[in-house]
């Protein structure tokens, strides 16, 4: 079987289980909703503008609701002992990670495409700058969907990986997030510079897209 | 024929740590004539007076655990690509000295910070890539202890020392951008008093000669656990055959 086979089929059992139970998707995006609720308890007074904070709670939701799903991303693989089986296949373990970040990703994407919307409203913004913002949001879901998939991976057989995973994850991505806020903060005020910062998330993505399959076999492989 | 890892473990010499004291008393008396030197011969900044003179073990600690750390990661990818107790054994060792100067740093800095620039933290590129990378290592380090002696355990704790080392390259570069004022004594115009250089060679000297004495203890140790867990199974793999027998 073509690694690339593998890596569809995979795929395609994690989209129909994610479309027939629906828990996952469901549970992340209420997380994410509540999140952006606290946050707007937290930081919002009256009286002063909540536009500043928009970057921040924007970011900060996706990376905490990303969180969410990567703790169960692996449950039913370490179950049902996929690891072990795609290990015996020619194409390695590669496929499984792969498309292990292209669920994350989508899980983050379905989460963006309601948290965007509602932080803007909430927080009472324009959209401005709006292709920079996506492109900040392209590479921020990738990276964090590469890093995270890569560090819930590892964490499946971990006692407390609960408590593990944003400890490794969050100083991890913090090039990520510092990126992310600074592009959506400059596009919003109609300001340059947005170039660099995009760079540095492409170069973070790079490293890991390439780095993070290879830990991972290099890790876990029997 | 490769040796299995029982049998090369069980090779793990007990022998009196001559090296470690060695190092030890020079370390030791170069720190006490570091501090001597500090105290009696460098003069006090014009505008900083003696809190200035934190410099001198601050920056020691921080050579210690930028190398601490670094040889964390090399000795982890080493362990990964080919499998070895010693590796392993270095790995967790320096990540730990590393760890314990990351946090005399973060230490001695805020308290010069607070007279320096009248508050203990600014979210400044080092004190944030300082934060971050400790924090990381500890997570290293709580991983490993908490999965035990288990084979894959050691290797995914190998992974994430691995994955460390280029995300904390970015972090450096991502912190940097994002704001920073942090004197840069070394890259900079460099210390300009012959007697501030000679306390800061000091300073560092002792300081890296302390931190590898604490590498080679801790290295011993884990050699150690490493055999008596060896010891344990043949032991047991033992007591098994003489039951079938």
């Amino acid at each position: 079987m073509t690694a690339l086979r593998l890596t569809w089929l995979l795929l395609k059992k994690d989209l129909r289980i994610a479309a027939r139970s629906r828990e996952m998707l469901g549970f992340t995006l209420l997380f994410a909703v509540l999140c952006v609720l606290v946050f707007a308890f937290g930081f919002l007074q009256e009286g002063t503008a909540a536009e500043g904070y928009v970057p921040g709670v924007l970011w900060v939701t996706l990376l905490f609701s990303s969180s969410v799903s990567l703790l169960r991303l692996f449950a039913a693989e370490e179950e049902g002992g996929t690891l072990e089986l795609v290990s015996a296949t020619s194409a390695g373990t590669v496929p499984l990670f792969v498309s292990k970040v292209l669920v994350q990703l989508l899980f983050t994407g379905l989460v963006t495409v309601v948290v965007l919307p509602m932080v803007l409203l909430f927080f009472n913004a324009e959209l401005r700058g709006i292709g920079p913002i996506a492109a900040s949001l392209l590479l921020g879901l990738i990276g964090q969907a590469t890093v995270g998939t890569l560090c819930s991976a590892l964490l499946v057989h971990v006692r407390l990986r609960e408590v593990l995973l944003p400890l490794v994850l969050y100083p991890t991505v913090a090039p990520l997030l510092i990126g992310g806020v600074k592009v959506t903060a400059l596009a919003l005020a109609g300001a340059e510079g947005t170039r660099d910062w995009l760079t540095l998330m492409l170069v973070f993505d790079l490293l890991f897209v390439v780095a993070s399959p290879w830990l991972h076999g290099r890790a876990l492989a029997r | 024929m490769q040796t299995s890892p029982t049998a090369d473990a069980l090779r793990v010499p007990i022998r009196r740590p001559v090296a470690a004291l060695l190092l030890l008393a020079i370390g030791l008396v170069t720190i006490e004539v570091a501090l001597w030197w500090i105290a009696t011969r460098t003069p006090s900044d014009i505008v900083l007076g003696l809190s200035q003179k934190i410099f001198y073990f601050h920056v020691g600690s921080a050579f210690a655990m930028l190398l601490g750390l670094s040889a964390a990661s090399i000795m982890s990818l080493v362990d990964l690509l080919r499998p070895d107790d010693r590796a392993d054994a270095l790995a967790r060792s320096f990540l730990e000295v590393g760890v314990v100067f990351s946090l005399c740093l973060l230490t001695s800095g805020p308290l010069w910070a607070r007279k320096a620039w009248g508050m203990y933290w600014t979210w400044e590129p080092r004190l944030t890539l300082s934060l971050l990378v400790t924090l990381l290592a500890i997570s290293v380090i709580a991983l490993r202890s908490m999965s035990g002696d288990s084979h894959t355990g050691r290797r995914v704790g190998a992974a994430m020392a691995v994955m460390a080392a280029p995300a904390s390259y970015l972090i450096h570069v991502a912190v940097k951008w994002w704001g920073g004022n942090h004197p840069q004594v070394i890259q900079g115009g460099g210390i300009q008093s012959a007697d501030m250089r000679i306390a800061f060679w000091l300073a560092v000297v002792g300081l890296l000669t302390f931190a590898s004495v604490l590498v080679v203890t801790r290295y011993r140790d884990i050699r150690l656990q490493q055999r008596a867990q060896a010891l344990r199974l043949t032991l047991s793999a033992h007591q098994l055959r003489q039951r079938r027998a």
